[in-house]
């Protein structure tokens, strides 16, 4: 009796690192995948871009998401040169609009538009909402576990499908073993593998309706020397959202 | 003037009262523009400063009101003589005696521009006051826009309102159907549109039908009842459709009107355009616009169709265009950019440089060129100048 309970006892304490150790690059980047992407959400957030000079501009506004990312709306709130523009992306930011409340146009943009840079900053629309793009654009390869920020961390490459639009070549995450939140993310130049473009780190990681979520990240564009930090004001999970808040007709609003 | 600040003043803290009570949102913004041509040995300039005020207030849940006042004055050159800038040609065709009337006159300006209520229900909206209409995929031209003809050398600057009825019912989560009316003196006067939106795969298509009175003159003669040149009312009919999507990893869009006109020759308007966004961040355009009004020969653009076109009645006077734009963000507050429109017809080109730099969080610079390569007597010769505009606009 007693040496079965010494065995579970170890079975149990190895369990972890056994488990650990077994998972693959995919489980890992499953794992995350899942976390980020929640059933529905609602945000609101300050954007500041730090310039090369010094300078500063810095917006707020708020997203809704759906279907775990699928459907993305962001609406500027601040500062008053683009308050109420508008963006709406569905299909994982495979089909995206943008609303422009001065002239009431909504201009229909293809998946390249997701290159551009959000306001000027370092976030991209697509590193904003593209969805469950870690599996199917990226193909996964665990690396050697590494602290980062603290953190005990799993790391794992990511290389861009033959077949992707992606715009990053490849990804380097940092993922927090105790709860599978990528802490640091590198992006790599999309012509040209070996260039490091640009690290996203974030900070600040608290549990909201039991999901872990950073309330600030902050993406260093390595290329430029600039920065751009976005700290969340607000965020709420699994919220109830309409599927005519995501049409062309609620983008108007 | 004494009565129009007066109007003001009480105007202001009406509102302020009311902003203070959470009641009505007010912002709008300051514009100081210069903006000058060299003609020949003389270089002229012309000034301007508009305040726009903008008023928006959500009365409840599903009901909004918005609105938006426009103060403009001019300095320098207020009065442009048109004939200028035309060919000698051309200019033999003015009748004798009416020279001084062809003059283009900046005065100040002082008006609602627009000023609606919205009711949002679950199923349809409805827009009813003055409002801006914007029709079409295109990016510098929309064949189905029949309210608005923009400027090329600025072709995002916001358009003015009309007064209009608009309904637009939601038919599920992928179209939606829109009815407008746009109210003139009689209801044959009055523009009628219908508009279905739908999307499949990756693409939005739309199809429309208008009916409108084409309100453009004749500037050969002169009405002296209305001081102003003879206006020559017709009857439009246009059946449209527009798509916008992605083909091959670029953005594509098209857009086509076919014109029924009462009196002279139908005529039929077609724009296919593409644009593409590198990894490095540089934005490509290329736009072409196809208009059966316009001519393909250029001896043959005569004082009407120069006049229509300066006055913005008419969209183009040669026949087939082209429109070229490459944007890149030099900094991160600095976007620079070249728009080149050639015309295919006449074999004239214009380059426009673009600049846009972000002053601060609420204050933007925008800045043109405009140099023109064509022939004296062509849609963008040099004859016509060459000339470039700064913009600062500050949101508050």
């Amino acid at each position: 009796m007693k040496n079965m309970l010494i065995s579970g006892l170890i079975f149990l304490l190895l369990t972890p690192i056994l488990y650990s150790q077994e998972l693959t690059g995919e489980d890992i980047i499953q794992e995350v995948n899942d976390l980020m992407n929640v059933q529905s959400s609602y945000g609101k957030a300050k954007m500041t871009i730090v310039t090369t000079s010094g300078q500063k501009r810095t917006f707020i506004y708020e997203s809704w998401s759906k279907n775990k990312g699928e459907k993305n709306l962001v609406r500027y709130l601040e500062p008053r040169r683009v308050k109420d523009q508008a963006v709406l992306m569905l299909n994982n930011a495979d089909d995206i609009w943008m609303f422009f409340p001065r002239t009431q146009r909504v201009r229909k943009l293809a998946t390249h538009a997701k290159k551009q840079k959000m306001q000027g900053s370092d976030f991209s629309y697509e590193d904003m909402g593209s969805g469950d793009a870690f599996i199917t654009d990226y193909s996964p390869k665990r690396l050697k576990d590494e602290k980062m920020e603290g953190y005990d961390c799993y790391k794992v490459e990511l290389t861009r499908k033959p077949e992707s639009d992606m715009s990053h070549s490849g990804l380097i995450l940092w993922v927090i073993k105790e709860n599978f939140y990528p802490v640091v993310i590198d992006y790599y130049d999309g012509d040209d593998p070996t260039r490091h473009e640009k690290r996203l780190v974030q900070s600040d990681i608290r549990e909201i309706d039991n999901i872990p979520t950073a309330m600030k990240m902050v993406m260093y564009n390595k290329n430029d020397n600039t920065q751009t930090e976005m700290e969340l004001l607000e965020v709420k999970y699994n919220v109830t959202l309409e599927d005519s808040m995501f049409t062309e007709r609620s983008l108007k609003k | 003037m004494k009565r129009l600040i007066f109007v003001l003043a009480i105007l202001l803290i009406f509102l302020s009262s009311l902003a203070a009570q959470d009641k009505v949102e007010i912002f709008g913004y300051f514009e100081s523009q210069i903006m000058g041509v060299g003609l020949e040995s003389q270089f002229l300039q012309l000034f301007s400063n508009k305040l726009r005020v903008d008023l928006k207030s959500t009365v409840s849940d599903n009901i909004t009101f918005a609105a938006n006042f426009d103060y403009i004055t001019y300095h320098g050159k207020t009065k442009w003589d048109i004939l200028d800038f035309l060919s000698p040609e051309v200019v033999s065709e003015v009748p004798d005696g009416m020279e001084s009337f062809y003059v283009l006159p900046f005065s100040d300006r002082h008006f609602l521009d627009n000023a609606y209520i919205k009711i949002a229900f679950k199923h349809f909206d409805l827009t009813v006051g003055k409002q801006q209409i914007s029709l079409g995929t295109g990016y510098v031209w929309n064949p189905m826009d029949v309210f608005n003809v923009k400027d090329y050398l600025d072709p995002t600057y916001e358009q003015p309102g009309y007064n209009a009825i608009r309904l637009d019912v939601a038919l599920g989560s992928s179209y939606t159907a829109t009815a407008l009316f746009s109210p003139d003196d009689t209801w044959r006067n009055s523009a009628k549109l219908l508009q279905l939106k739908g999307r499949i795969s990756h693409f939005d298509y739309s199809f429309i039908a208008i009916e409108k009175v084409w309100r453009f003159h004749d500037y050969t003669q002169f009405d002296y009842e209305n001081m102003n040149f003879l206006e020559l009312p017709e009857r439009r009919q246009l059946l449209g459709a527009s798509t916008a999507g992605e083909l091959l990893g670029l953005g594509v869009w098209a857009e086509y009107a076919y014109n029924w006109m009462e009196d002279t020759k139908d005529f039929y308007e077609l724009v296919v355009g593409t644009d593409y966004t590198f990894d490095f961040q540089t934005y490509v355009m290329l736009e072409y616009y196809r208009n059966t009004l316009g001519k393909t020969d250029y001896e043959d653009y005569n004082l009407n169709d120069w006049m229509r076109m300066l006055a913005f009645e008419q969209k183009a006077i040669s026949r087939d265009q082209v429109y070229v734009f490459i944007q890149h963000p030099a900094t991160d507050l600095l976007n620079i950019g070249l728009s080149s429109i050639y015309s295919i017809s006449d074999n004239s080109l214009a380059l426009v440089p673009t600049l846009n730099y972000s002053f601060s969080d609420n204050v933007e610079i925008f800045a043109y060129l405009n140099f023109n390569f064509g022939q004296e007597g062509k849609v963008y010769a040099k004859s016509m100048g060459n000339g470039g505009l700064i913009r600062a606009r500050v949101y508050f």
